[in-house]
C-alpha cells in the first residue's frame, strides 16, 4: 500500500485562529520586553558620546553625522544635524583644527583628519559656499576602541580575566574531576560527609573567604596576581564541578568500563580510553561553567585586586565613575558579556540537563 | 577462601585499589582545607579580636550599632522576601509557558535565558544608563507617548521604597531565568500521563494545575526558592552602581564599603569581620535549611543511588 | 453505557504526518473492542482523540449520540487506564479515585461508599490509605482500574495497561480486567501490540497499520479468515506459514507449485481461484494445520531442521530456501533433526493471497 504524505487542509476555524495571534502576539511582547534592557545597552554602546547625553536618547545608533561650518567670532563655528529637533545646533567656535578634530572624534564619534578639515575651511574661505555643509560617517566600534584607550587597565585586564578564567578550568576540572569520579564510581566511608561538605561551600558566601584571603594570600605572595584569583575562584568551582562531573560519570554505565578491564586495560587506560572519551561533552559543560563564573565574578575581585584588575573590576570602576561616558561604559560592559553570552548559549542544553538530571 | 595467604603484590594491588578513592578525593580535602577551612576560621576568629589583639565581642557590638545595621538588614531582608516572591512567580509563568512546547518555543527559551547569560557589571551598566534621569527607559517612554517632551522621571530620587520597588524589579528581570530553567527541568520531569490523567478526570486547566502540577512540583519549588534566597541574601553590586554606597545599605554592600571605600578608618577591617559573619551565618543557616529538605544530608536519595 | 461512533477521523502531525487515516468504527455498547497493531500504528493516537488528548484533524467523534469531537477530556463522561498507570504521587489511594468524584462535588458519603466499591472490585480495598510509592507495579495499576470504575464512565479507554506487568501478573490480570467490563457492563476500547492478548479478550478486533484500519472482526475472524498478508502473519503464534506458488492447471485439476511443493487443490478451494487472473500467489497455511502424513499422500517433503517439544505438542521447523516453515504435530512420535518429514495441508484452512495487493482472494 502506497503511504504518500498527503497534505490535509485543516478546516480553519475562526475562533482557533484568534486565540493562537493572540498567544504569539502575547510571546513576542514577553520577548521584547526581556530583551529591552538588553538591546538599549547595545545601542548604548555604539552611540557616540554627544548621542549618549542627548534627551530622548535615539533608539537607533545614527551612522553619518551631518555637520555645518560657517564664520564664527573666534574662527570657525560648527554646528551638527539633530535629527530629533531637525535643525543644526551649533557645538563649537574655534580656529584651531585640532580641537575641530578631537571634538569631532570624541563627542561625536566622527573621525576626521586635520586635512580634511582644511579642507573645508578652505571651501568655506574661497567663498564658494556659506555655510559650508559636510557629513562625515560615523565609527560605531569607536566606543569600543576608546574603553580600551581611555582605560589604560582595560586590555591587560581582559587579557587577565581570559587567563584567570582559563586557569581555573583547569584547576577545577582536575580537582574537582576526580573527586566527581570518586563520587560516581565508590562508596567509601565519609562519602556522605564529604558530599555534604561540598555542597555547603558551593553555597557559602564568596566574600567571606575574600577578606581572609587578602592576608594569605599576601604571605603566598599572590595578592593582586592572578594565581591569587584562580586559587578563590577554584574553591567554588571545584564544588560546582564535583556535582556536575559526578551525574556525569554516573550517567556512564559501569558495564562499559568493566568490558574494558576484562579485555585487558588497567584501570587507567579504561578511564583514558572509555570514560574520558563519553563524559566528553559534560565535561566540556562543567569547563564552560568553571569559565563563567571566573569570568563574571566581580565581589572577589574587587577585593583581591588592586593595580591588577581583572576586566569586570575595571568595567565596574568605569561605571562608578561613570559621570562621563557612560556609552564607553556600555561598550566596556558589552565586552564582558559577548563570552559569557556565548558560552552560555552554547552550554543552555546542559544547563537544563544538570537541573533535571542530577540528584543531590 | 584458598589457605595460601595472599602474595605481598596482591595485597599490594588490594591496598591500591582500595586507595583509589581517597586519593581521587585527597587533592579536594586538601585544597579546602587550605583555601576554605582556613580563611573561615581565621575570618571567625578575626571577628572576635579587637584592634590590640585581645578576645572581645565589641566587634559585633560595633556592627549592631552601626546606624547602618538595622536599614542593612531591613533592606536586605525586603528585597530578599520580594524579590524571591516575584521571581518565583514570573518564574513559574514563564516555565508553564515554554512546557507547551509552541512552535518557536525553544527559541524563545534561549531569549528568556539572556538576562541570565550577563555579567553583573554588564546589567548594572544597563540599568544605570536606563534610570538616570535622561537615559534609556525615559526615552522610550517618551517615545512610545507614555510622558510628555520635557517631563523626566527621577527613577533614582524618592522615597527609599521607591528605591526598593526599582531594585527588586531590577533583580527579578536578571533571576527569573535561572529560576524558571530549575522549574522547567522538574516539569519535564513530571510525566506527561500523569498531567493528562488529571484532564481525563474531570479537572480544567486551573484546577490541574493546582491539584497536581503545583504539588509534584513541590521538591522542585523547594529548591529554585532556596538557592535563590541564598543569593538575594548577597546582593549589592547593581544597588551600588545605580545610587553608590551607603545610600541603600544591604549587607553585602557594607562589607564591600568597609574594606573598598573606607580601608583607612580603624573599625574598618573590624566592622568587615563583623558583617561578613554575619552574612555567612545567615546564608549557612538557609544553606543548611535547603539541604535538609532537600534531602542531600542522608536522606532517601541516597539509597537510590 | 454508550456507543462510540468515529466517522472519516485524521490525525495530522504537523505537515507530513498522518498518524491516523479515515478512520472509521462502531463500537456497540458494552462491547469490548481492541485496537491491535505494531508500533507506530497509530492505535494508541486513535483512542487519545477518543480520550481529548489529542485534537482531530478533521473528522468527527460520536459517543452515544452526543459529538465530542471539541469537547475537552472531562466533558466526555470516558475514563482512562494508562500504559504508565498515571496514578498521582502525591495523593493516598484513596485520593485518587476519588479525585474526579471530588470535582463534581459528589456528597462526602456517597464518595465514600463510591470508592470502596471501586477498590473492592479492583481488590484493594486493604489499601486506600497507602501513597503509590509505597505500592508495587501490580497494585499501582489496580489503583488505576479502580479510578476509572469509579467514575462510571460511557465509554472505558484503556492504553496497554498490561504491557508493564510481569508475564505472568499480566495474564491474571486479563482476566480480572474482563471480568470487572462484564460485571461493569461497560463499552471498552483497549490498545494493545500483544495479538494474543486481544485474542484472548476481545469481542472485536480492530486492525492496525500505518495509521489505516487492515480489518475488523471477531478473534475468529482475524484467525481463520485474514484479509491480508499482515494480518495472516501478526495474528497467531507460530505465525501463519507463506509459501510463493505459481498455479498450474493440469489434467486432473488445478495444482499450486513451487520448488518444493505441489499440491493439489480439491473442487472447493479451486473455486476461490476462478476471478483470479495472476498465475501466482501466496499460499497462507497455520502451523497447526499442516499434517504429517505418509510419503504416498505428501504435498511437500523436507529435512526437520529443528523440532521445539511443547509437552503437548512439537513444533516441527523446516528450511525451504530462506523461509522457516512451521508445523504444528502430536507430541509422539519425536521427529529428529534431520530427518525427513512429509506434510500435507488441511485445504479448507488455507489462504490465498494476491501479491502485489496482499488481499485474500478467498473472499
Amino acid at each position: 500500500m502506497t503511504t504518500k504524505p498527503a497534505k490535509i487542509k485543516k478546516p480553519i476555524k475562526l475562533s482557533r485562529l484568534i486565540s493562537k495571534t493572540i498567544f504569539y502576539m502575547f510571546i513576542v511582547t514577553l520577548s521584547v520586553a526581556i530583551i529591552l534592557p538588553a538591546f538599549f545597552l547595545v545601542s548604548l554602546s555604539f552611540l557616540s558620546t554627544r548621542e549618549a547625553y542627548n534627551y530622548p536618547l535615539p533608539l537607533l545608533p545614527t551612522l553619518k553625522t551631518e555637520y555645518s561650518m560657517t564664520f564664527g567670532d573666534r574662527g570657525y563655528l560648527i554646528s551638527v544635524y539633530d535629527n530629533f529637533e531637525e535643525e543644526y545646533q551649533t557645538v563649537l567656535d574655534t580656529s584651531e583644527t585640532e580641537k575641530i578634530t578631537v571634538y569631532m572624534r570624541n563627542q561625536l564619534g566622527t573621525p576626521y583628519t586635520i586635512p580634511e578639515i582644511e579642507e573645508q575651511i578652505a571651501k568655506l574661505e574661497s567663498g564658494a559656499e556659506d555655510p559650508v555643509y559636510f557629513s562625515a560617517r560615523k565609527n560605531i566600534f569607536l566606543n569600543y576602541i576608546s574603553f580600551f584607550q581611555i582605560s589604560r587597565d582595560a586590555v591587560p585586564a581582559l587579557l587577565r580575566s581570559f587567563q584567570i578564567a582559563g586557569l581555573t578550568i583547569l584547576v577545577s576540572l582536575t580537582i574537582g574531576g576526580m573527586a566527581g569520579y570518586a563520587f560516581a564510581r565508590y562508596i567509601f566511608p565519609g562519602r556522605d560527609a564529604l558530599k555534604f561538605s561540598v555542597l555547603f561551600v558551593r553555597m557559602f558566601p564568596g566574600v567571606a573567604i575574600a577578606l581572609p584571603m587578602v592576608i594569605i594570600l599576601a604571605n603566598m605572595g599572590f595578592y593582586d596576581k592572578p594565581i591569587g584569583l584562580v586559587l578563590v575562584y577554584s574553591v567554588g568551582s571545584i564544588a560546582l564541578t564535583i556535582w556536575i562531573t559526578a551525574s556525569i560519570f554516573m550517567g556512564i554505565p559501569e558495564s562499559l568500563e568493566e568490558a574494558a578491564q576484562v579485555f585487558g586495560a588497567t584501570k587507567f587506560q579504561t578511564f583514558l580510553r572509555v570514560t574520558f572519551p563519553l563524559a566528553l561533552p559534560g565535561l566540556a559543560a562543567a569547563a564552560m561553567y568553571a569559565f563563567l563564573g571566573a569570568w563574571n565574578e566581580t565581589v572577589s575581585a574587587i577585593i583581591l585586586t588592586q593595580f591588577n584588575p581583572t576586566f569586570p573590576v575595571v568595567v565596574y570602576q568605569a561605571l562608578l565613575g561613570a559621570v562621563g561616558n557612560v556609552n564607553l561604559a556600555a561598550a566596556g560592559g558589552l565586552v564582558m558579556a559577548i563570552p559569557s553570552l556565548i558560552f552560555t548559549f552554547i552550554i543552555r542544553r546542559y544547563i537544563q540537563q544538570m537541573w533535571g538530571g542530577v540528584t543531590i | 577462601m584458598t589457605a595460601a595467604a595472599a602474595s605481598p603484590a596482591k595485597r599490594f594491588r588490594d591496598f591500591g585499589s582500595k586507595a583509589i578513592p581517597y586519593l581521587l578525593i585527597a587533592p579536594v580535602v586538601i585544597y579546602y582545607i587550605f583555601f576554605w577551612i582556613r580563611p573561615v576560621l581565621i575570618t571567625v576568629i578575626q571577628s572576635f579580636k579587637s584592634a590590640a589583639g585581645t578576645f572581645t565581642f565589641q566587634n559585633y557590638v560595633m556592627v549592631f550599632t552601626d546606624p547602618n545595621f538595622i536599614p542593612a538588614l531591613r533592606n536586605t531582608a525586603i528585597i530578599v522576601v520580594f524579590s524571591v516572591t516575584l521571581e518565583f512567580l514570573g518564574a513559574l509563568f514563564l516555565a508553564l509557558l515554554i512546557n507547551r512546547k509552541f512552535f518557536g518555543s525553544s527559541f524563545f527559551l534561549f531569549i528568556a535565558m539572556i538576562p541570565m547569560a550577563l555579567p553583573a557589571v554588564a546589567v548594572g551598566a544597563m540599568w544605570l544608563t536606563g534610570f538616570t534621569a535622561h537615559g534609556w527607559i525615559n526615552s522610550l517612554l517618551y517615545y512610545v507617548g507614555i510622558i510628555a517632551e520635557g517631563a523626566k522621571i527621577y527613577w533614582l530620587a524618592g522615597s527609599e521604597w521607591k528605591l526598593l520597588a526599582l531594585i527588586i524589579v531590577i533583580d527579578a528581570w536578571q533571576v527569573i531565568p535561572s529560576v524558571m530553567i530549575i522549574l522547567l527541568a522538574g516539569l519535564q520531569n513530571i510525566p506527561e500521563e500523569t498531567i493528562e490523567a488529571g484532564y481525563v478526570f474531570g479537572g480544567d486547566y486551573i484546577t490541574v494545575l493546582r491539584k497536581i502540577t503545583v504539588p509534584l512540583l513541590g521538591p522542585t519549588i523547594q529548591t529554585a526558592i532556596i538557592l535563590r534566597l541564598i543569593s538575594a541574601i548577597q546582593i549589592w553590586l547593581v544597588i551600588v552602581l545605580l545610587v553608590g554606597f551607603s545610600r541603600m545599605p544591604v549587607l553585602v554592600e557594607r562589607i564591600v564599603y568597609f574594606h573598598e571605600e573606607v580601608p583607612a578608618l580603624d573599625i574598618s577591617p573590624l566592622m568587615a569581620s563583623g558583617y561578613t559573619i554575619i552574612v555567612s551565618v545567615i546564608v549557612s543557616l538557609a544553606a543548611l535549611l535547603y539541604l535538609r529538605v532537600s534531602g542531600a544530608f542522608g536522606g532517601k536519595k541516597e539509597a537510590a543511588q | 453505557m454508550a456507543t462510540l461512533k468515529m466517522q472519516n477521523v485524521t490525525k495530522q502531525f504537523g505537515r507530513t504526518v498522518l498518524a491516523v487515516k479515515d478512520f472509521n468504527l462502531e463500537v456497540e455498547e458494552k462491547e469490548f473492542l481492541v485496537l491491535l497493531g505494531p508500533s507506530g500504528c497509530g492505535k494508541t493516537t486513535a483512542m487519545r482523540m477518543v480520550a481529548g488528548l489529542e485534537e482531530v484533524t478533521t473528522g468527527n467523534i460520536f459517543i452515544g449520540n452526543r459529538e465530542v469531537t471539541e469537547l475537552p477530556p472531562r466533558k466526555r463522561n470516558v475514563s482512562m487506564i494508562f500504559q504508565n498507570y498515571a496514578v498521582w504521587p502525591h495523593m493516598t489511594v484513596y485520593d485518587n479515585i476519588a479525585f474526579a468524584l471530588k470535582l463534581k462535588h459528589t456528597p462526602k458519603d456517597e464518595i465514600d461508599k463510591i470508592v470502596k466499591e471501586s477498590a473492592s472490585l479492583a481488590k484493594i480495598e486493604m489499601l486506600l490509605d497507602r501513597l503509590p510509592s509505597q505500592l508495587s507495579g501490580g497494585q499501582q495499576q489496580r489503583v488505576a482500574v479502580s479510578r476509572a470504575i469509579a467514575v462510571d464512565p460511557d465509554i472505558f479507554l484503556m492504553d496497554e495497561p498490561l504491557s508493564n506487568l510481569d508475564a505472568k501478573l499480566r495474564v491474571s490480570m486479563r482476566t480480572e480486567l474482563k471480568a470487572i467490563h462484564d460485571k461493569a457492563g461497560a463499552t471498552t476500547v483497549f490498545v494493545t501490540h500483544d495479538q494474543s492478548e486481544a485474542m484472548s479478550m476481545a469481542d472485536r478486533i480492530v486492525i492496525m497499520k500505518d495509521g489505516e484500519v487492515i480489518q475488523v472482526g471477531s478473534p475468529d475472524d482475524v484467525y481463520h479468515r485474514s484479509r491480508t498478508i499482515f494480518v495472516a502473519d501478526f495474528i497467531g503464534t507460530p505465525p501463519t506459514n507463506f509459501f510463493d506458488v505459481s498455479i498450474q492447471k493440469e489434467s486432473d485439476g488445478t495444482h499450486l507449485v513451487n520448488p518444493h511443493l505441489n499440491l493439489k487443490l480439491e473442487p472447493e478451494m479451486a473455486k476461490y481461484l476462478n476471478g483470479y487472473n495472476k498465475d501466482h500467489l501466496i499460499l497462507g497455511i497455520r502451523p497447526e494445520n499442516i499434517l504429517l502424513v505418509d510419503e504416498a499422500k505428501a504435498a511437500l517433503s523436507a529435512s526437520c531442521l529443528v523440532s521445539e517439544p511443547q509437552g503437548s505438542h512439537q513444533v516441527v521447523a523446516i528450511q525451504l530456501d530462506d523461509n522457516i516453515i512451521k508445523a504444528v504435530a502430536p507430541a509422539a512420535p519425536k521427529i529428529a533433526a534431520g530427518s525427513n518429514v512429509y506434510l500435507d495441508f488441511k485445504q479448507a484452512t488455507m489462504r490465498f493471497f494476491d501479491p502485489d495487493s496482499t488481499l485474500a482472494i478467498n473472499d
